[in-house]
């Protein structure tokens, strides 16, 4: 930190000096994890695209959401008629199987050993067979990784909050930093050294500024009842009291013992789409099936509205008649929801969606050529690099280059491992992050040009060979796919020859020797850019 | 440096934490809009506190500042009580 001491801001300074001091620094320190949360959120935006690929074995056509609720409710009708509570959520076009988790009632017995926790079930939505597939984490890790860090709780989300908050002042200072913000929205030039990494950061930068601004914030927002729940305990003497206000209070009878039957669930299902103009829930909670007592809970799908918290509405389950429903939300609460939508994108199309996850590259692309940006800034030639230089240069090669190849190591795991092998969706997530630190570790006995080369380059032969393995290990190849009329399996093989073409080509790029002493990485984000300038 | 980077991080989060929650629990509006309004505010004065920390080269300022607002502002909270 001797290189701190030096260039903070002693005597008085201008705005645009400190803005950049803080800009370089609290980037730098945040930019690693950073770059991961990036990277691995915004493959986020094809989570459940990403399970089905993870789980070939199941192919099901969608069907209504009240045969799913159906089907499901009788599967759980034979598995735990006496459970305390039964969790379904169902599918959509998306998702297509419907998954269960049942909670047991407490054993009266206060010495009795508690039951084993119940896993989740998936089951087929137009049967409510349950469905039997290899064992995987799916979508669900890296969604899960963007914002937890595969840290214990809580420190996870902490740590993954604090890189927010030092994203939000970079992006805040940045652009107080940027002397010509329009005029760079056109500049990229090519192979200039420093100048063409800093022309690569300014333009995934301006170019999709508003993403950046909005996912950092609404980032934020998603977990701020974690973050900042200061003015809630300013006002309220504590968090349900809260919650009820805002989101209306959730069913509390206790169980009466007297048996009723449980109503038909498809009713109910119509019933709240009228109310919620065609509108259609994501999950079902019946609490206390089959009891005098018992309520059945309908949450809103947020796939077909902006403000990703929907409404809810609970109904007796014994006559099916409407107890409570949420309250319509205000200015603020309604704000909230529509930052939390805007930040998962669960309501946008194809075509959105897409948009989505180039912007979302554009993201990582930014921090990641705002990391090389630094360290290609502060080397000297003739001078040996100092040992700070030296290990953000790593610590780039290992966030940089060796994350995806984690990330791919983790899909070919997935078709690689035995089917029935124990412990398999664990050890798929542990083969990613032996693979990412383990190349990061290979890599720092590498001189520094040829790490980013080789790392590349194991990248891109990693992402090359899903197509292949994955027609080799499955019957859902691309072509028998496309025979077939299922598009998500070749669109899957599309993108990852798509990534590994990137990586070969970056990899290409460092193997060229230039006459600077500057790697070329920029470039080849700069399609992308390319791509969002035309658009 | 290292006075400066924890009255940013940890007395910046302390000051946005008090001066939001004030202001929404005397905001003459429905608690629960005051409550969520401040919630969703509250990151970017967070992060204004800490540009600024960093920006005013005088460190007895910034600590004053920011301690200063965080201790009041919690300080009223506290006198006050919840309201609910």
């Amino acid at each position: 930190m001797s290189k701190a001491s030096k260039t903070a801001p002693k005597a008085a300074v201008g705005v645009r000096q400190s803005m950049a001091w803080i800009h370089g620094w609290l980037g730098l320190l945040a930019g690693w994890i950073l770059f991961a949360m990036f990277l691995t959120g915004t493959a986020s935006y094809f989570r459940p695209e990403i399970t089905r690929w993870m789980q070939p074995e199941i192919e099901l056509r969608p069907v209504s959401t009240a045969t799913a609720a159906s089907t499901a409710v009788a599967h759980l009708q034979k598995l735990a008629p006496d459970a305390e509570q039964w969790f379904i959520s169902l599918p959509d076009a998306r998702t297509t199987s419907t998954r269960v988790f049942i909670r047991d009632r407490p054993n009266p017995d206060p010495n009795a050993k508690p039951a084993p926790r119940r896993s989740e079930l998936r089951l087929n939505p137009a049967t409510g067979e349950a469905l039997s597939a290899r064992d995987t984490r799916g979508g669900e890790h890296f969604y899960r990784f963007h914002f937890q860090l595969q840290i214990p709780h809580p420190w996870g989300r902490w740590l993954a909050g604090l890189c927010a908050i030092a994203m939000l002042t970079a992006i805040i200072s940045g652009v107080i930093t940027h002397k010509r913000i329009f005029v760079d929205f056109f500049t990229l030039r090519w192979s200039k050294g420093q100048r063409s990494w800093l022309d690569a950061h300014n333009v995934s930068a301006v170019v999709a500024l508003p993403f950046h601004a909005m996912i950092t914030y609404t980032g934020l927002i998603t977990l701020v009842a974690m973050y900042m729940p200061w003015p809630v305990v300013a006002n309220y003497k504590d968090m349900s009291t809260f919650e009820t206000a805002v989101f209306g209070a959730e069913p509390d009878a206790e169980a009466t013992g007297r048996f009723a039957a449980l109503t038909p669930v498809a009713p109910l299902i119509a019933q709240a789409s009228r109310q919620w103009d065609g509108g259609s829930p994501a999950t079902m909670v019946v609490r206390y099936p089959n009891d005098a007592a018992a309520t059945i809970s309908l949450f809103q799908n947020s796939k077909d509205r902006l403000n990703a918290r929907g409404g809810s509405i609970v109904f007796s389950g014994v006559d099916g008649r409407q107890l409570s429903a949420s309250p319509s939300p205000g200015p603020a609460a309604e704000t909230a929801g529509v930052m939390l939508g805007l930040h998962m994108g669960n309501f946008a199309g194809p075509v959105l969606r897409w948009t989505y996850f180039l912007l979302g590259l554009a993201g990582t692309a930014m921090v990641g050529t705002g990391l090389v940006l630094w360290t290609v800034k502060r080397k000297r030639p003739n001078a040996a690099p100092f040992f700070g230089l030296r290990l953000a240069e790593r610590l780039n090669v290992g966030a940089i280059a060796c994350l995806p190849v984690g990330m791919a190591a983790y899909l070919l795991a997935n078709r690689l491992l035995p089917v029935a092998l124990p412990a398999r969706a664990d050890i798929e997530v542990s083969i990613m992050f032996w693979t990412w630190f383990g190349l990061a570790a290979v890599a720092c006995l590498r001189p520094i040009r040829r790490a980013w080369t080789e790392t590349l380059a194991i990248g891109a032969a990693a992402f090359l060979a899903l197509p292949i393995v994955n027609a080799l290990t499955t019957t859902r190849g691309f072509f028998t796919s496309l025979a077939k009329g299922d598009m998500l399996f070749p669109a899957f093989d599309l993108a990852m020859i798509a990534t590994g073409a990137l990586l070969a080509f970056a990899s290409w790029r460092t193997a060229t020797p230039s006459a600077r002493p500057v790697r070329e990485r920029a470039a080849t984000r700069a399609p992308l850019q390319g791509a969002a300038d035309a658009a | 440096m290292t006075a400066r980077a924890v009255t940013a991080m940890i007395g910046g989060y302390a000051a946005a934490a008090g001066s939001v929650s004030l202001a929404a629990r005397i905001a003459p509006m429905d608690r629960a809009e005051a409550t969520i309004w401040a919630m969703i505010l509250s990151f970017l004065v967070y992060a204004g506190f800490i540009l600024w920390a960093f920006h005013e080269p005088r460190l007895a300022r910034v600590a004053a500042v920011i301690w200063g607002v965080a201790i009041a502002s919690i300080g009223c909270l506290w006198l006050l009580g919840p309201a609910l």
